[in-house]
């Protein structure tokens, strides 16, 4: 089966999100070894993940004691 | 578990033949975006499949988002009767595609590079390809992943 790539021509759509893009940050990996741009990134769900988790037992604790303040 | 880092050593280790694409790929390229799985386009081919059992059987690969519990039987003649498998494995996610929008293994190989990985060489759609099969698939949801990576196009082109 033929695959067909489609040119990278402008897109209103993809070019609307540019100026928004951190380049610092992009720099900063563009300075890093492949390993450590993975390491980054690992560091970086991790810390998503840590985030979540303290979200979650926020509003766990809110629900419970909103459940102890209606008794 | 160390993310990323098990599975990619599995699969180079066992040398599997595959390219690592997506948002893996995309960090590797310098994107600074949050992703989980790894997503690897393999070789369509029997003795490919054995060596993609030998380096993922051991990390108890599940057909993520299915009910516990499933007979799911990770081996050859598995990945032989399919084509894309989305799995949890005991280290993080793994996504193994025979083909995606834009190319498959052989189309695609000729457009990726060997770069060197937790000590491992390891195969990497190139950023202009990676660019090209994100449009290709034309998810909603990549549009500032390409965004950026267009940006870090640019950005080398300037060098």
């Amino acid at each position: 089966m033929p695959f067909e790539l489609p040119p990278i021509t402008p897109n209103p759509v993809i070019d609307a999100y540019k100026p928004g893009i951190d380049m610092t940050l992009v720099r900063e990996n563009l300075k890093l070894t492949p390993t450590e741009r993975l390491e980054k990134l690992k560091r970086l769900v991790r810390g998503i993940d840590r985030l979540h988790a303290d979200g979650k037992a926020f509003r766990e604790t809110q629900q419970s004691q909103a459940a102890d303040d209606s008794r | 578990m160390e993310e990323f880092r098990d599975i990619i050593q599995a699969l180079t280790t066992h040398q599997v033949n595959g390219i690592l694409i997506g948002g893996v790929a995309g960090a590797l390229r310098g994107a600074h975006r949050p992703t989980r799985d790894v997503d690897w386009l393999y070789r369509r081919d029997p003795s490919n499949y054995a060596k993609i059992v030998e380096a993922v059987a051991p990390l108890s690969p599940y057909l993520r988002g299915a009910p516990p519990g499933l007979p799911f039987c990770f081996d050859e003649k598995t990945i032989a009767a399919g084509g894309n498998f989305t799995l949890t494995t005991t280290a993080g996610d793994l996504d193994l595609l025979a083909t995606i929008a834009g190319g498959d293994y052989e189309s695609l190989l000729d457009h990726s590079d060997l770069m060197r990985v937790f000590d491992c060489e390891c195969r990497v759609l190139n950023l202009t390809t990676l660019i090209r099969v994100k449009r290709a698939a034309g998810r909603p949801k990549d549009f500032e992943a390409i965004a950026e990576l267009e940006r870090i196009l640019e950005e080398l082109d300037d060098e």
